[in-house]
């Protein structure tokens, strides 16, 4: 990694506008870089191009009105998005669904965060100038879209969960296509890595640069897999075990350095993890009710609050609602880990080279409109 | 000792047992609520700050009589999560925890535009997600249509 020596005789500092359209921002986002020749000296992010009002949105419609907003935040993983939403507001109304319901959630869920990783390992690697495997991984996650419009009615911003259940249960073309994409994403594993992890050129782009330590993690409230390539194991999936993922058997992956390369494994394990996450729910999917009859379409919780974290493919997210005993909520709030994640780049990026920011910008794995909100 | 027991050992020797609220159960999703008068937030921030916590969450409620802000800490241990609740009038000001907490740099610059509360000290207090010549406070019950405008005791008496 290049190091930056200031050399005040030449120096020439000028700045430039990263984004708001770039192919490399990932969304509407400007980035304005001060520059002094091809090092950045500060970087200072500029957001809200996408700010629609959720939390506004939130206050005047009722509960479940507010639940396809949900997935348009993080349109990547919209379903862990919707999924949490569900389980806050039950656990503000106290309603316990069916145990299927709760594993076609959890095994909808992870497909989702493995859709989510998939482009984001495309998306990453076509910024790094790899165009190849964003083909590859397409293909994969298309799989996954047509295994869950088949399911919930939708590609992308599903609303498939609903208080006390989800929408439509699954049936045996479900479990044998889940079982079949899982086997073959798995026969992919080797060319991913003997394409991309073993590639001389992206390792040379890759390693020690951006890094995220352990402090740095904390002081900017960075989660997900981008504090799990700094050595933290922390996961809501573990730590807060909600839904079943108490019941099953699996690994938080992490990295030691933290850098850019750590998070590419960090991200590439986590697939593996939720494919077996997925294999041991499609084995213990218990037959039943998939929705609990009896909840009201309009629920009225009782009057309190709840703050509830999980994890979604970026990290820690969390809804913090506040009922009033009406049927709409007093204050929906979100916190979205891409804010955090983004933020810290403020620090990350001073005194790197522009073609290492690109990168590091792609390593973190940024959604806009889930900063946006 | 664990980070949470040593973060709350700490603030209760500061602000005395009677500013805390303990949920065994979990189940609002706050292991304790720290009642905060503003003169004591930055102090409490720096007490969890030392005990290793990160700020996971900043936000505010918009109530009749007044406007409370709720920081929730969080740090790499289960279940350790505690809430910061500090009151404050409509046309108040709040100790800027910037320095304690860099990610307090925009969540403030957030709660200030959408509540339209002052932190006190906060370095470079822009707009984040409003345009830039934005006049007006969204999150407050005073703007566009929401459902209700209640008392704090209406909601949490």
């Amino acid at each position: 990694m290049a190091e930056y020596f200031p050399q005040p005789a030449q120096q020439q500092i000028y700045s430039l506008n990263l984004g708001p359209q770039h192919p490399s921002t990932h969304g509407v986002l400007r980035v304005l870089l001060t520059l002094d020749g091809e090092y950045v000296l500060e970087a200072d992010p500029i957001i809200g191009y996408g700010h629609r009002g959720h939390e506004k949105m939130g206050e005047n419609r009722t509960y479940l009105q507010f639940m396809p907003n949900a997935s348009r935040m993080d349109y990547l993983s919209g379903l862990l998005y919707n999924h949490g939403f569900c389980l806050a507001v039950e656990k503000l109304a106290g309603i316990d669904p069916p145990e299927r319901a709760k594993y076609i959630r959890v095994i909808c869920a992870e497909l989702n965060r493995i859709s989510s990783h998939l482009l984001w390992f495309g998306t990453f690697l076509m910024d790094l100038g790899a165009f190849t495997p964003f083909l590859y991984c397409f293909d994969d996650r298309e799989n996954i879209l047509d295994i869950l419009d088949r399911v919930s009615g939708s590609r992308l911003t599903y609303s498939y969960c609903r208080f006390g259940g989800v929408s439509r249960d699954v049936d045996e073309v479900f479990v044998e296509q889940t079982r079949a994409f899982i086997k073959r994403l798995r026969s992919r594993w080797p060319d991913y890595h003997n394409l991309v992890t073993k590639n001389v050129i992206f390792i040379h782009r890759v390693r020690d640069v951006g890094i995220i330590d352990k402090d740095l993690a904390r002081r900017f409230g960075v989660t997900g897999p981008n504090l799990r390539a700094a050595g933290v194991a922390f996961d809501m999936r573990k730590v807060e075990p909600y839904e079943v993922y108490d019941r099953f058997d699996f690994e938080i992956p992490t990295g030691t350095k933290g850098d850019a390369l750590d998070r590419y494994r960090v991200r590439l394990e986590e697939m593996e993890q939720s494919c077996r996450i997925i294999e041991q729910a499609l084995d213990q999917m218990p037959a039943g009710p998939y929705r609990q009859e009896r909840v009201r379409l309009k629920v009225k919780p009782p009057r309190g609050e709840v703050y509830f974290a999980f994890e979604s493919a970026r990290g820690q997210t969390a809804y913090y609602l506040v009922s009033d005993g009406s049927p709409y909520p007093y204050r929906v709030h979100v916190r979205v880990p891409s804010f955090g994640n983004l933020h810290c780049l403020t620090d990350v990026l001073k005194e790197t080279l522009v073609a290492d920011a690109i990168a590091i910008l792609g390593s973190i794995d940024i959604v806009v409109p889930e900063i946006d909100r | 000792m664990a980070a949470k027991d040593e973060a709350l050992q700490r603030i209760r020797e500061l602000l005395g047992e009677g500013a805390l609220t303990a949920d065994p159960d979990f189940r609002t999703g706050v292991s304790w609520t720290i009642t905060c008068p503003r003169e004591s937030l930055v102090a409490v921030m720096r007490i969890f700050e030392e005990c290793g916590f990160y700020l996971e969450s900043l936000t505010g409620l918009d109530f009749q009589d007044t406007l409370e802000f709720v920081y929730h800490m969080n740090t790499y241990e289960p279940r350790a999560r505690m809430a910061v609740r500090v009151l404050c009038p409509h046309d108040g000001e709040i100790p800027s925890v910037s320095g304690v907490f860099s990610s307090a740099l925009w969540q403030e610059r957030e709660a200030w535009e959408f509540f339209g509360v002052r932190f006190s000290g906060h370095p470079d207090l822009r707009h984040l997600l409003l345009p830039e010549d934005a006049d007006f406070h969204p999150l407050r019950k005073d703007f566009g249509t929401v459902h209700a405008y209640r008392k704090r005791e209406e909601v949490y008496g």
